[in-house]
């Protein structure tokens, strides 16, 4: 009670309580009825006021903006567009899903063009002949017996073609039958046919990588539709391909080989290996030809592994260029007896010894330095293990002795390339290294960017290789690849070949491996012809003198000028010739 | 009091009436340019497809082979020979001024005759 008594007795005050109702007075407001009393009911009037100003003016700017957008001309669509950011521009996509391979330069390679699968619900198709034969007659390819006998599965999904082509499609949509149904697919094509088989590779019936570089890269070119670009150059493998065909032709090869590298970057110009296959056709070819030799064939390179062994011997600093080395007669290491197939030479130096391939020098320079240097030397430049990051499926890892297998007589026979087997990407990538100032570059098929390599030989013996190799062509084994101009240097190698764990000696493995130019090399290039035959033009040898190093001549005479290298020619030889042909 | 209210009634009034109106006409712009950016895109996305197709059309027809055939037919063009790429420095021209022009010209005639005797070698 005592609460009430308080409240009773209180005052009016300047406020309402809650639930009190507002009395507003009627009366006009004057500066002399004005008491303190009626302030509140003032200001809420006030505030209203101010609000709903504020709510008009707001109102009246939506208006006149409305009215200018929609009466005149408020907004111009173009410049509207233009002033998108990036986020907001829509973005269109390629229908196609797996992405293009390209060139270096920008040539599409590898593409998929959207086609689509026809395929049936048999279940309804209430004359399955007369479907079949209306097929039969826009699908010649397909026997009628064999449609006939997807169409009578009595299934309710049936593929009955694939990859139908737009006049076929428009045809089938003709026939109207709604049993029959499209479903959007793409197909790989391979515009340039046999030219890159090896490297691409190929994929299954729903445009999966199962070889080459489709399919390790499978996962980046199924997520990105971007395109990838490889450091091939179609020009330049269109040239090799070519001339590699030609020779085997000519010399009636089983196979041949060959790999064109940036000896400054380990970036895969060109790689070929013949026979080969042309993708687009789903018809089965022989396994020679489906083997790409290139990567992961796996041989003795007989003498061209005199190159690594001259180089290691001039790393070690036990052999100079200026030693002689009695090669005059036979050397036994152990129970092998060490001999030169061109009969003795004498005294040689060690541009002699590769310029005239001798197994004899080769086992005295390496005796120098000794089996355990060779050994750490051959697997510094990864002659032991396979090219794990080289972008194809299709490597092979080399077959390297153990410690414990590498005696004497390993260490003279792998010192002219017997003993140890390796692939022509191995022997490249290495050969490289020797001649570009001594860093070894992984080798790559990307065209990413210049790798960082690893040195594996000192700037002087680079210097001194690309002298001694340049001696090989200029007057030894090599010099049918002397291309005036260019200066190339290079080393020959010819192996029986391997067969069965034996070896046989009527067929052999040829090999050349060169640089151009001599003196600041560009490009290393590697041929590997499998089991050339004698022929008259060869006065019956089948050395690689007679037949790799031919071919190589014929590659690097038409691909030095596409790869815009600079012919070198000595003035006054130019001069010499312009004067005999005047003479004439 | 009354007139102010009045008058506030038809501004409201008034301002509903426009801003209905040109809501009204606003939608059916942007319904207009919404079909119109449809079709737009759907031809954007056809010719993207279409693009596509004569790529790989353009690279069958580039083919080195192809190429080199009709450079022989047409152009009568054969492959660069090393001779025909060679080093500015290796250029027989001499621009110095104290030579004068017909000995250049000399120099640029044997240039000639040396590529002519080089392929003829060949």
């Amino acid at each position: 009670m005592g609460f009430n008594v308080s409240f009773s007795k209180r005052k009016q005050e300047n406020y309402y309580h809650p639930g009190q109702e507002i009395k507003i007075s009627r009366r006009p407001v004057s500066s002399k009825s004005y008491t303190t009393e009626n302030d509140n009911v003032l200001t809420c009037r006030q505030r209203i006021f101010f609000a709903m100003c504020c709510f008009a003016t707001i109102y009246l700017a939506l208006c006149i903006r409305v009215s200018y957008v929609c009466l005149g001309n408020g907004i111009n669509i173009d410049t509207a567009i233009s002033e998108q950011n990036d986020e907001n521009v829509i973005r269109f996509k390629n229908p196609v899903k797996r992405a293009d391979i390209l060139d270096r330069n920008g040539e599409i390679i590898a593409t998929s063009l959207p086609t689509v699968n026809l395929h049936a619900n048999a279940k309804k198709i209430k004359n399955p002949q007369d479907v079949a034969e209306k097929l039969n007659y826009i699908f010649p390819d397909e026997t009628y017996e064999h449609l006939l006998s997807l169409l009578e599965r009595k299934s309710t999904f049936v593929y009955l073609k694939r990859n139908l082509s737009p006049s076929q499609q428009a045809q089938v949509n003709a026939l109207g039958i709604p049993e029959l149904e499209f479903e959007n697919c793409e197909k790989r094509i391979y515009p340039h046919k046999n030219l890159f088989a090896h490297i691409l590779g190929n994929t299954d019936i729903d445009n999966e990588g199962i070889s080459g570089i489709e399919k390790y890269m499978n996962e980046r070119l199924t997520t990105s539709t971007k395109p990838l670009t490889l450091s091939v150059d179609l020009g330049v493998q269109n040239t090799i391909r070519d001339e590699l065909v030609a020779g085997v032709k000519q010399f009636n090869a089983e196979g041949a080989a060959a790999i064109l590298m940036d000896v400054r970057t380990g970036h895969v110009v060109a790689l070929s290996s013949v026979p080969d296959y042309d993708p687009n056709e789903n018809i089965k070819v022989g396994e020679r030809a489906m083997f790409n030799f290139a990567t992961k064939g796996i041989y003795e390179a007989g003498s061209v592994f005199k190159v690594f062994n001259t180089a290691l011997s001039l790393e070690s600093g036990k052999v100079k260029v200026t030693d002689r080395f009695d090669t005059s007669h036979a050397i036994y290491v152990g129970r092998l007896r060490v001999t030169d197939p061109h009969g003795s030479h004498g005294q040689l130096t060690p541009a002699d010894i590769l310029a005239e391939s001798s197994n004899i020098g080769s086992t005295l320079e390496v005796m120098q330095v000794g089996k355990k240097y060779q050994r750490e030397f051959l697997q510094n430049i990864n002659m032991d293990k396979a090219l794990d990051e080289f972008e194809l499926p299709e490597i092979a890892k080399p077959q390297f002795l153990s410690e414990k297998r590498w005696g004497d007589v390993s260490m003279a026979t792998i010192s002219y390339g017997y003993g140890i087997s390796s692939t022509p990407l191995h022997i490249i990538t290495a050969f490289s290294a020797m001649v570009n100032g001594g860093m070894y570059h992984q080798p790559t098929l990307l065209n990413d960017g210049k790798h960082k390599g690893k040195r594996v030989v000192s700037q002087k013996t680079s210097d001194s290789m690309r002298e001694l190799l340049r001696a090989v062509v200029s007057r030894g084994t090599g010099k049918r690849a002397n291309v005036e101009g260019y200066q190339v240097i290079g080393k020959t190698g010819t192996a029986d070949k391997l067969e069965n764990g034996r070896y046989n000696h009527k067929k052999s493995m040829a090999t050349f491996i060169s640089a151009f130019p001599e003196s600041n090399p560009q490009y290393a290039l590697i041929v590997v012809m499998d089991d050339p035959k004698a022929s008259k033009e060869t006065y019956g040898f089948t050395t690689a003198g007679w037949n790799a190093v031919p071919v190589s001549k014929n590659i690097i005479t038409a691909i030095a000028p596409q790869l815009n290298i600079k012919a070198d020619f000595d003035l006054e030889k130019q001069k010499s010739i312009v004067d005999a042909a005047y003479k004439k | 009091m009354d007139s102010i209210k009045t008058a506030m009634v038809v501004l409201w009034f008034t301002l509903t009436l426009v801003v209905a109106l040109s809501s009204s006409v606003l939608k059916n712009r942007v319904q207009v340019l919404e079909r119109r950016l449809a079709t737009i895109n759907s031809n954007i996305q056809k010719d993207i497809a279409d693009i596509h197709v004569l790529k790989a059309e353009w690279s069958h027809f580039n083919t080195p082979d192809r190429l080199r055939k009709l450079a022989y037919e047409q152009l009568s063009l054969e492959n660069a020979k090393p001779e025909q790429i060679i080093n500015y420095s290796a250029l027989q021209f001499n621009y110095e001024n104290d030579r004068n022009t017909s000995a250049i010209r000399k120099d640029n005639k044997n240039l000639t005759t040396l590529v002519k005797a080089e392929v003829k070698k060949k």
